[in-house]
């Protein structure tokens, strides 16, 4: 251990320091890939070392009591580094659900979005949600809203459609299941603010061309997931 | 919402009597307190949103109809903000549950006895979020540890297991809407659950009232 400038673990504790300042600071860092591999790296060190200290598999006496110190540490050390690992891992997946369901389920809003949402700072591009995953989370939000989409279209038309219109309906054609759930809704109409261009929406009074700067009062029911991507602003 | 059920209710209510939308305010605040997956209330879901979508049709006729007076303008406005509050409930109570199958997706997918709780669809999206997650951590960490290294099912002393499960030792504020028989707390003591009685206990100490619907969670 003396050659050794850290202890065994310590890398595994800097990965769990990253998962709780996101969590404090509630932004999403970006992907720890070289810590990642370093502990990986670790891992495969430790094993080594775990393989050397067991006897020889033809010795055939019990394990001398010497040794087994020595293996209960490398033990310990692996068990707690792949746990940390998978926290890791199992964290970030959950802020990522968080931002998904926080934008109302708009994937590619989502990835394309500045990463610091709180702070109006000019996208540069490389800054985006995007660059601080790992292609492997990309994967699974992808695979995420796949399924997400099975989900609510799958939301047994047969016993919601029971009135003869066909079957057709769905829970998700009356209730829109990606919009928010922090507060009930008090009012029909919302006077809204147009933060960013969104072109021709239906509504209830007919179809409006929201642009920059105007202001409107609609229904709520109509641009809640306009409210909810950012593109409409309450006032 | 809340205003409808209120605390403890001053005239005795027979649970059969709750309208279509009570049941499922109770059926919500259920699923939000209890840590574990409740019974899907599916057929209730559905009789509620034929309901919403017959209102709904109802308010478009009367909005069209030139004859409507300033009054029922107004009826109908109140309507339309009730259909919408309907909906809200609907929707947190959908989420509350699909939270849970993503939570717990892995303890799921491996203990046949939930599956008779949950509808088809929370089913299906529970496997398939258990194989997306175990196949994100094979993908991220597991394949580039040594063989002995990459089992996401292990039994280690002293470490909590790796597939999370609901707490069931979790207390919760459980309010009894009607007498209970009397239930065994962890102490070895026992109490009586009469009608109105608000306590709170561990979750599996009441889980089995629960079930019967002869209490609710606050």
């Amino acid at each position: 251990m003396s050659t050794h400038t850290h202890q065994f673990g310590d890398l595994a504790t800097q990965l769990l320091m990253d998962s709780r300042r996101s969590t404090a600071t509630e932004t999403l860092l970006k992907y720890n890939d070289v810590l990642v591999r370093a502990v990986v790296r670790e891992q495969r060190h430790l094993e080594a070392l775990l393989q050397a200290a067991l006897p020889p598999p033809d010795a055939d006496q019990d394990t001398p009591d010497a040794i087994l110190p020595t293996v209960l540490l490398y033990q310990t050390a692996i068990n707690r580094n792949k746990r940390c690992l998978l926290a890791y891992h199992a964290h970030r997946i959950e802020r990522l659900k968080d931002l998904y369901w926080q934008v109302g389920g708009a994937l590619p809003l989502l990835l394309s979005m500045p990463a610091a949402t709180s702070s109006n700072s000019a996208s540069d591009g490389a800054n985006d949600v995007r660059a601080k995953l790992s292609p492997h989370e990309v994967d699974f939000l992808r695979s995420y809203n796949a399924s997400l989409l099975a989900f609510r279209s799958s939301l047994s038309p047969t016993s919601y459609g029971a009135d003869g219109n066909g079957g057709e309906h769905t829970l998700t054609e009356d209730v829109d299941l990606l919009a928010p759930i922090t507060r009930p809704p008090k009012d029909l109409h919302v006077l809204v603010r147009v933060a960013r261009d969104c072109g021709v929406v239906h509504t209830e009074q007919g179809a409006i061309d929201f642009r920059r700067g105007h202001r409107f009062l609609v229904r709520r029911a109509d641009v809640e997931h306009l409210i909810v991507q950012g593109f409409l602003e309450e006032v | 919402m809340p205003d409808d059920f209120g605390g403890p209710n001053i005239l005795p209510q027979e649970v059969a009597e709750e309208t279509a939308f009570q049941q499922l305010i109770r059926h919500w605040m259920n699923e939000r307190h209890s840590p574990d997956i409740l019974p899907g209330q599916e057929l209730l879901l559905g009789r509620i949103l034929d309901h919403v979508r017959k209102q709904s049709d109802d308010v478009q006729l009367l909005r069209a109809d030139p004859d409507s007076s300033e009054d029922e303008h107004f009826r109908i406005m109140l309507v339309q903000t009730e259909v919408e509050r309907v909906k809200f409930v609907v929707r947190s109570y959908v989420r509350t549950r699909l939270h849970k199958v993503e939570k717990y997706a892995r303890w799921i997918a491996k203990t046949p006895e939930v599956h008779e709780r949950l509808s088809k669809a929370e089913l299906d999206h529970a496997k398939r979020y258990a194989r997306l997650l175990e196949y994100h951590f094979t993908q991220s960490v597991l394949q580039s540890l040594p063989p002995d290294q990459q089992s996401l099912e292990e039994e280690t002393a002293f470490m909590p297991p790796m597939t999370p499960e609901p707490d069931k030792l979790r207390p919760v504020f459980v309010h009894a809407l009607r007498d209970c028989p009397h239930v065994q707390l962890p102490d070895g003591s026992t109490i009586t659950m009469e009608k109105g009685r608000i306590s709170l206990t561990p979750y599996y100490v009441i889980e089995h009232l629960l079930a019967r619907g002869e209490v609710e969670l606050v």
